[in-house]
This record gives C-alpha cells, structure tokens and sequence, in this order.
C-alpha cells in the first residue's frame, strides 16, 4: 500500500505555476530522491507535502487519510531543513526531545528516545551543548536527529546536505542512507545533486518545470532515460550530445556527424530505427563509454574515433580529456595514463551500444 | 628619547578632547550637583554655605516627594506592560501581509511623531467635561448628556492619563517589536509546527527568546521614559487634582523652578539618579543573563 499518494497536485506562487499537475505514489519504507535544478519544484512539493504551503488543486493522502487540509503538526511527518533550523536557545537535548515534549509523551520516555537517536547519529557527546557551539556537520546531525527521533509516518529532507562540505557531504550521504536501512522508514529527500539522488534513492523523481519528467530506480533512469533531458541530467560528468544524421552505413546504419564522420550503430539498435534513415537526431554519448582503443579489441558496436585531445582534467581516478567530436566539444572519461598532454593524438572506441539517440524535435529518447 | 616619548604619547592628545567633552558634559554636572545637594542654595537667597546631610535628612521626611515616586512608580507599572502587550499583539497582526499593510503602520506610528506636551494638550480637549467629544461619544450610547470629569474625578484621572500615555507609546513598541517579530528565523517556526508545537508553545519557547533581546531593550527604553512622565500629565491635569497625579520629575520641577529651593532640588535629582542607575544596572545584567 502506498504510504504517500499525491494526486493531481498544482501549487502556485502569485502569477507562477510552481508544481503542474503531480501524481505521485510511494510505498511504505522506501527512499525516494525528488531531484531537479533550482526552480523545478521540487522543493515546493515537498513543503505542500508538509503543509507548510496550502496546495491549490489535488489531493495528498498520508496512510491511506487524506491529510491536505490538515496543519502540519496533524500529519504524522517529521522534517530535516536545509539550514538546519535548531532552535537557538535550547540546548542540543532539548531541541531533539522538543517535538517529543510538544505531543506530550511522557517524561519516562524521553531521555531513552533521545538518547537512542543521538546514539544513531554519535552526538551523545553534544547534548548538553547549544546549537551556536557545533560546526555544520553537527548541527545537520542534530537536525536529523530532531526528525527520527520521532516515531513518524514520514521522513521529509529538504537538501539537508547542501549547507556542508563536499568530504562532510559525502560522510552524511552514507549516514543517511544507513538510518534509512536500519529505520526502514519512508523517505522523501529533495535535493538538486544528482549524486546524491543516484547513490541513496531507492527511486528517483526527477522533476523539471513543475512536473516530473521521469521516475523509477536510479539505474533504470541512468541506463535508460526516456528524455535528453534526464540523460544529460544524471551522470558525471555528463553526457555528451552531438548533432547528427541517421545515415544507412554498411548494411546496417549509422549516425553521420556535421564533420563527415561516421558512427554505425550495432544491428540491434538498427532496425528499431530504420524508419528513420536520413533523419536528424541528437547522438547522446556518457564520457565513460568513450575509451581508448586497444588493438585487435573488436566488440559489436564499438566505433573508433581518432580525437586530438584540446584539454585534460585528471581526477586521479580518471582523467577527462576534452576533444571535438563532429564539431562540438565532447568529454570522454579515460584511464590516468591514457593521455599525457594536449593535442596529443589518441585512438578512441566509442561504444554505440550504449548511446542515446535523441529526437530533436520532441526531445524524447528513441 | 624624547622622540619615542612623543610616539608614546601621542594618542592620549588624540583621545584628549573627546575626553575632555565626555567629562564636561557627564561628569561635571553630575560632581557639581552633588557639591550643591550639600549647600544650602535657593534662588531668593544668596547664601552658598555648605549645610553637610540636611537636604537628604529632608527628603526623607518629605511625604509629598515620596507620593510623587509612588504615582511615577504606579504609572510606569500599569502603563509599560500595557503598552507592551498591546505593542505585541499590534506587531504580530502586521506580520501578516494585509493590504495596504504600510499605509497603516505609518498611521499607527503617527502618535510618537507629536509632541508629548502637543498630545497631552489635545487629550485634555478630548477629556473636556464640555466639549470633549469623548463625553459626547459616550452620551451618544448612553443617551443622556454626559459631563464626566476626565482631568478632575479621584478615580478617573489616572485611568484619563494613562490611556493618553498608551495611545502615544504603544506605536514605538509595536514598531519594535514588529521589527524583532519579522527577523524571527521562519524555518524555525516551521520546524515548530512540524514537531507539533502549538501557537503558545512557539510563541514562548521560540518566538520569545528570539525577540528577547530587542524586547528588553524596548522595555528599558520605556520603562525609562515613564519614570520622567511630565508633559502629558502637565498638559491633563497639573499634577491634580491636589498632588494626586505628580509624578517625580515633576516634584523636582516645582520644586526646582517654581520654589526655586535649589539644594533640595539637587538632593531629588541625586536620590532619582541613584535610584534609576540602580535599576537600569539591574535590568542590563537581567538581559544578559536571558542571553
């Protein structure tokens, strides 16, 4: 049964429609991502969830009850802001046991579910502190610890990690998703980093102006993404698009590109599309399916490309060597040692195999 | 040598005048009044002996000095927590966005524009037995003409006075208090409502702490402006009737300017000053202890 049901929903901020339309079903104990750029939403949809805003259209059902017309205190939820939103003046025990002191549960009770909480998140050590005396790691802790402290229906994270540090951030990714794992609890986690929605959601929502644009697990988003827009949103860096042709090429067909070079697609691919011979599309290439060539390697589908390599990025890991591919730019992610300097000359196989083709006119995967 | 003495020394020349002013102004006034509380100065005489403790052994049988702070103190006790409230509630109605929201707040501050002695002077029109259109409003709901004494009656001066002094400062702690209220972190507020805090609740565990410090402040301010109450009593009711309404400062004024008892008048500045400096040292320390 789904433990969160949004129906039809439309939110508007003055003359801006802000949430067009959403339908949305979760089911109990799973960890949703909605992700999306600034503006999408997302954000908004999660506050409606919360009733922190009135929706203007639809329906929001909690559990099964319909909880829309219902303030935010009467909706069994519990949330985690983006700025943290401690309350200053109140030490770190009491800010955790203030939602248990405000629904009256009894004072026994108390001190073991803060402490269980704190212990979950290693803060014991803070309770007695004030907010203005912890670093930003400590505070987004205490601020989680604040939400599953409480034996809620819902779990909602406004970009809880945005506020901290890239190595901080990555600590508290997995932090989370382990609370979920040992909680199993219903999550809602908003967040504009698709890093994030790719390595915590159990399903992704990608949002976008307002409605989603797709949704389902994160690999199935990531390996086959319905619009350009969801497949040059996931993955990093991310994908490339190239303007091309569909050409017939040797038997089967190919992907003819502005500079005359030509890709062929693997016959698998071929007859799907072969009503489209001489069509243009958008050729859709993630910079991890670019290689260098070995020699004598010869896999169905791969293409190879002699690039002239206009600028490196090492990572340590990997190294992103920026080259131009039919005329526009295109990052192609190798190996540390595969390339040593620029303009350097280098034999690339780029797998078709996994390429996204694109209809330019409506921007939808083929 | 006398290089270096001059590098040493040159910034107590720079910090040398605004001393030198500080102490003209704050200290020297308050040394020599105390040097006159001791003399036996007033304006018909020309004597300036000294007479040691009499000013102060005086004051402390002076029945009418002692009813003077009583009325200040009952003033300020039921004028500032009104004003106080009704700031409070005034400034959390404007949170909202209402239309025309500024337009109103602008009205609404209008009174701590005017004069004290202006608006003491058009409430006692108001109050006026006669003429005053507040007699007039009430015989319009009574249905009978209505004289009532606003300015003169025993029982009806203070609650005359007071509403004036409210009417006036209310505004400057509604726009104060409207000011603290609108920084309030909003985020929080919503963490409240989300951990199921009701409206008193937030109010006193978040709202409260946060508007404290500014509050305090807009308390001491008024608390203060109170304590030297004269205009608007002046202009109502000259202290009466009798001295049932003088307040403190304008003990010292009569004193001081009208029997021109010079000495004995310092001797009442001095107990005022120890006395305020003693509460406002008080309340500072209460503040920074709430912080």
């Amino acid at each position: 049964m789904a433990d969160l049901k949004i129906t039809a929903l439309h939110k508007y901020y003055g003359g801006v429609h802000a949430v067009r339309g959403i339908n949305l079903e979760i089911p109990a104990g799973e960890f949703t991502v909605l992700v999306g750029q600034s503006g999408c939403g997302k954000s908004t949809l999660l506050r409606t969830i919360a009733g922190l805003e009135e929706l203007d259209k639809g329906s929001i059902e909690i559990g099964g009850e319909v909880v829309h017309h219902l303030p935010p205190r009467d909706r069994d939820i519990a949330m985690v802001f983006q700025n943290y939103a401690l309350y200053p003046y109140m030490k770190v025990f009491d800010n955790i046991a203030f939602g248990l002191r405000s629904r009256k549960t009894p004072k026994a009770e108390i001190g073991p579910k803060v402490d269980r909480a704190a212990g979950m998140l290693g803060i014991h050590h803070l309770l007695d502190r004030y907010p203005r005396q912890l670093s930003g790691g400590q505070l987004q802790r205490v601020a989680i610890g604040r939400a599953i402290v409480r034996n809620a229906r819902l779990y909602l994270f406004d970009e809880p990690l945005s506020n901290l540090d890239a190595q901080l951030r990555d600590e508290m990714r997995g932090e989370i998703k382990r609370l979920h794992q040992e909680l199993g609890k219903t999550m809602i986690y908003v967040t504009h980093d698709q890093i994030e929605a790719m390595t915590m959601a159990d399903r992704i929502v990608l949002m976008r102006d307002g409605v989603i644009e797709q949704a389902g697990a994160p690999l199935d988003l990531f390996e086959r993404p319905a619009t350009k827009y969801v497949a040059g949103f996931l993955g990093s860096p991310s994908m490339n698009f190239v303007e091309a042709r569909l050409v017939a090429h040797g038997g089967g067909l190919g992907t003819l590109l502005d500079d005359g070079t030509a890709l062929p697609l693997p016959p698998s691919r071929s007859e799907k599309l072969s009503g489209r011979i001489d069509q243009s599309v958008i050729l859709g290439l993630r910079p991890e399916h670019m290689n260098r060539a070995h020699p004598g390697e010869s896999r169905s589908g791969l293409a190879h490309y002699a690039a002239t390599i206009e600028l490196l990025q090492p990572t340590g890991s990997r190294t992103y060597a920026t080259f131009k591919l039919g005329g526009t730019d295109v990052v192609a992610e190798l190996q540390p040692h595969d390339v040593t300097q620029i303009n350097q000359k280098i034999e690339l196989s780029i797998d078709m195999n996994r390429a996204v083709l694109v209809d330019p006119s409506t921007e939808k995967v083929l | 040598m006398r290089a270096a003495f001059a590098d040493r020394n040159f910034k107590y020349l720079l910090i040398g005048p605004a001393i030198f002013v500080l102490l003209l102004i704050g200290v020297f006034p308050l040394v020599y009044l105390l040097i006159v509380s001791f003399q036996g100065i007033t304006m018909t005489e020309v004597s300036t002996e000294f007479v040691g403790g009499r000013n102060y052994a005086q004051l402390f049988d002076d029945v009418r000095m002692w009813e003077a702070l009583l009325h200040t103190v009952i003033f300020t006790a039921i004028a500032l927590p009104i004003e106080l409230l009704l700031g409070l509630a005034m400034a959390q109605l404007f949170l909202e966005k209402l239309p025309g929201r500024q337009i109103f707040i602008a009205l609404l501050v209008l009174p701590v524009v005017v004069s004290p002695i202006v608006s003491g002077a058009t409430w006692s029109l108001l109050f006026d037995h006669r003429f005053g259109p507040i007699n007039q409003v009430i015989g319009w709901i009574t249905g009978n003409d209505t004289a009532i004494l606003w300015t003169i009656k025993p029982n009806l001066v203070y609650p005359a006075i007071i509403a004036a002094e409210i009417w006036q400062w209310t505004p400057f702690m509604f726009l104060l208090l409207l000011a603290a209220l609108a920084n309030v972190d909003k985020s929080q507020l919503e963490a409240a409502s989300i951990d199921g805090a009701g409206w008193w609740r937030t109010f006193f565990r978040i709202v409260l702490p946060a508007i404290w410090p500014v509050m305090a402040i807009a308390i001491l301010i008024r608390g203060l402006d109170l304590f030297r109450l004269f205009d608007i009593i002046w202009a109502l009711t000259r202290g009466g009737p009798g001295t049932m309404t003088e307040t403190i400062s304008m003990f010292t004024y009569v004193k001081g300017f009208q029997q021109f008892e010079t000495s004995y008048t310092a001797a009442v500045a001095f107990l005022v000053i120890i006395l305020l400096s003693a509460v406002v040292m008080l309340a500072l320390k209460r503040v920074e202890l709430a912080r």
